[in-house]
């Protein structure tokens, strides 16, 4: 009976030491934060079959070590993931418009307008005066500078964020790929080894950062086996099991916006960090057009004006701006008694300034300026309204992110006092075989 | 069913550090705006602010230039107001001597010296006709650049500027004209044809020298010419005054609007000092009570009791 007694002790002292390693394994992960906290599942050892001759009682064997178990929050882990892919759209989204908002108006365009309109304003005063001419000549060469810096910001931008999108794209099919070998390695593992555990940690970790790409649905199989959607639960499968992954690709498009296309079919991405890439891309697209508009505007205008008015020659004025988008506008006219300041058929040196004067108001009411001013407040407006929405989508993703961390992650006061619990169930074990040692030298001490 | 008490440690001191790095940058947004007075650092921090200020910014620097119009319309203004005064002056002169030489008593000798002094103040007037403005342009021609009044070989002279003198904006939507033509104040209408007083001097002077045989009475017919000379040159030097005085007017209007446009900048895109210090002191507090909290909390461990 005593060996009994000894062998109830050792699988104790056993069982107690591997939660003890256990905790210890938890303490260590502490700061992983792709980590899930262990815990060991104990289940008691009882012999059957063995000779009733104590009339059919048996205190059992023991203890055994049935399985680790992982803390597992499947709906927590699908709502971080999902506030997780919204968040980081909001973030791409508003880091493309930002990038935006400081080209347009780091470049200066509307104060190189504002100082073209205030030059020609100072010729009025003296319309012959060469240096008053040179001044709006000189002003001409900074605004049309300054809208081609703005213009190349933009492009700069939308370079940076197409290559962001490309980084993202080959991310997401790398972890695929790996997300298939860790199923693969699923299907070999046993359930309940702590080796099944450290996949399952790894595969969540891939999952988690694929979602920050692109927005995934998850299905999960037999021994934690999952198949990966791209979109919703409806959406084209991006891992299914172990078969080879489908390859998602992004098509740069003419326009300077993004495409992408699953293993040859066009699909949508609606979050995730390739989402707001997408979304940046289209913005971008946008504010370039408008920089485009307020060029071809600046160059009718003036260029028209300059056509129907006399310079102090006599002559119609040549062209002062050339181009037809911000790309490649240029002061063209570097001659200052070019400018045509008189009304067609002024004569020469006339004082008269007439001409002048429709060009300021052509300028002045819905011009150039007035788009320039536009292109700014709806950037600054999109920026401002993407704010807040980056802000309630960050506290979304947060709040959840910390919901799963309260089920899954560890914590030390709780890992402490798991310590001493096991400390003290293998000293008490340690007693119960001290005990069977006990009773076991009285049976031999009998004389 | 056990309620879940488990605080994730990882968890606990992220939470921590992002409470913490966004009171820091708020801190940081507000020192910034205390040391640069501006409430706005990009214009997405409120749009319609910055839309504002872009327009108020742009009136600004135009009105900068109406300034500078307004001081260049007051300079030639006045250059022309006292050059007008000038032939007023001379013109004087010269009707005194008609008067002198009207008189019988004048003997032909002093008669041949008045015409040589009226020959010499109507060279006078020619010049101070032709002076020019600052910059160099005729200060009577018009829309003229070449000089107002051309003397031909046989000594007539006749005005050679052009249209009325341009107006100059100075002001918002107020334009002013920058001079006076010539003939506006030069010619006159006398005894039904008009006449210049280059023609009346010109006359006056043949006439003393005894182109008509009766010097004394030449003098006396130009007498009525001179006082028509002298009654629109007046009338001219009363328009080119009140131009004057607008002008005048309209800068201390601009100076007010400005004064305007600079307290509304001010108020719509400039800091509260007030209010950013005292919010600046209320996020320094909480961030110092987070900050100790945080490590009164972090340094909480049941690992210390084991």
């Amino acid at each position: 009976m005593s060996g009994n007694l000894l062998q109830i002790g050792q699988s104790g002292a056993m069982a107690a030491r591997a939660a003890l390693e256990l905790t210890g394994q938890n303490i260590a992960n502490a700061g992983n934060a792709d980590y899930a906290r262990r815990s060991l599942a104990l289940a008691d050892l009882t012999p059957t079959g063995t000779v009733a001759y104590t009339q059919g009682f048996t205190a059992g064997s023991g203890v055994r070590i049935d399985r680790v178990v992982r803390s597992d929050a499947t709906i927590l882990f699908a709502q971080a993931r999902q506030s997780g892919s919204d968040l980081t759209r909001a973030t791409a989204e508003l880091a493309g418009l930002q990038e935006a908002e400081r080209s347009v108006e780091q470049a200066g365009v509307y104060p190189a307008l504002v100082e073209f309109e205030a030059a020609l304003g100072a010729l009025r005063s003296d319309p012959l005066s060469p240096s008053l001419r040179s001044a709006v000549i000189e002003r001409g060469q900074v605004l049309a500078d300054s809208v081609r810096v703005g213009d190349s910001g933009l492009a700069g931008a939308a370079e940076r964020a197409t290559a962001e999108a490309q980084a993202g794209v080959a991310s997401l099919n790398r972890d695929a790929g790996e997300l298939v070998r860790v199923n693969e390695a699923l299907l070999r593992a046993r359930e309940g080894t702590s080796g099944h555990a450290a996949l399952l940690d790894q595969r969540d970790a891939l999952l988690g950062r694929m979602a920050q790409t692109a927005g995934i649905a998850v299905e999960y199989g037999q021994r934690g086996v999952v198949n990966v959607r791209l979109g919703d639960a409806s959406g084209p499968f991006l891992v299914s099991g172990t078969t080879a992954p489908v390859p998602l690709s992004l098509q740069p498009q003419p326009d300077g916006t993004a495409a992408f296309t699953l293993g040859g079919a066009a699909v949508t991405i609606s979050s995730g960090a390739l989402a707001g890439h997408g979304q940046a891309l289209t913005e971008l697209r946008d504010a370039r057009s408008a920089l485009d508009a307020v060029a071809v505007q600046l160059v009718t205008t003036v260029n028209g004006a300059q056509a129907s008015g006399a310079t102090p020659a006599g002559v119609a004025g040549p062209p002062m701006f050339a181009g037809s988008s911000a790309r490649d506008l240029a002061l063209v006219l570097r001659d200052p008694a070019g400018l045509a300041t008189a009304p067609a058929g002024a004569g020469a040196q006339s004082r008269s300034t007439a001409n002048l004067d429709a060009l300021r108001a052509t300028l002045a009411n819905g011009g150039p300026t007035a788009a320039a001013d536009a292109l700014l407040s709806r950037l600054s407006q999109a920026v401002a309204g993407r704010t807040v929405t980056r802000e309630v989508l960050a506290t979304v993703a947060d709040s959840a992110r910390a919901a799963l961390s309260r089920e899954t992650a560890v914590d030390l006061d709780a890992e402490a006092a798991d310590l001493l619990r096991f400390q003290q169930a293998f000293q008490a074990s340690g007693r119960v075989i001290q005990a069977a040692a006990e009773i076991f030298d009285t049976i031999l001490g009998i004389r | 069913m056990m309620i879940s008490t488990l605080n994730s440690t990882l968890g606990f001191h992220r939470a921590a550090t992002a409470q913490q790095a966004g009171l820091r940058s708020e801190a940081e947004a507000l020192q910034r705006q205390v040391s640069t007075g501006e409430r706005l650092e990009r214009p997405s921090d409120d749009p319609v602010a910055a839309a504002r200020l872009r327009a108020l910014d742009r009136t600004e620097r135009l009105a900068q230039v109406e300034e500078t119009n307004a001081l260049r319309a007051r300079e030639e203004l006045g250059a022309a107001s006292d050059r007008m005064a000038d032939m007023a002056s001379t013109l004087t002169r010269a009707r005194e001597l008609a008067v002198q030489a009207a008189n019988g008593a004048t003997s032909p000798q002093g008669r041949a010296a008045i015409a040589t002094e009226i020959a010499s103040l109507r060279e006078t007037l020619f010049s101070l006709a032709n002076s020019t403005g600052s910059n160099g342009e005729p200060l009577f021609a018009g829309q003229g650049t070449g000089p107002a009044y051309t003397r031909a070989a046989d000594g007539s002279v006749t005005y050679t500027g052009s249209g009325a003198p341009g107006e100059l904006e100075v002001g918002p939507g107020i334009a002013v004209q920058r001079g006076i033509a010539g003939p506006s104040f030069l010619s006159f209408d006398h005894g039904g044809t008009t006449s210049d007083v280059f023609a009346l001097l010109g006359t006056l002077e043949q006439g003393l020298r005894g182109a008509t045989g009766d010097p004394a009475g030449a003098a006396r017919d130009s007498l009525p010419g001179f006082d028509a000379a002298i009654a629109a040159l007046g009338q001219g030097q009363t328009v080119v005054g009140t131009r004057l005085a607008w002008v005048e007017t309209v800068e201390t209007i601009a100076s007010q609007m400005g004064e305007a446009r600079a307290e509304e900048a001010t108020a719509v895109g400039g800091a509260d000092l007030a209010a950013s210090l005292s919010r600046l002191q209320q996020v320094m507090t909480a961030l110092e009570a987070s900050q100790a909290s945080y490590a009164r909390l972090a340094s909480l461990s049941l690992f210390d009791r084991i």
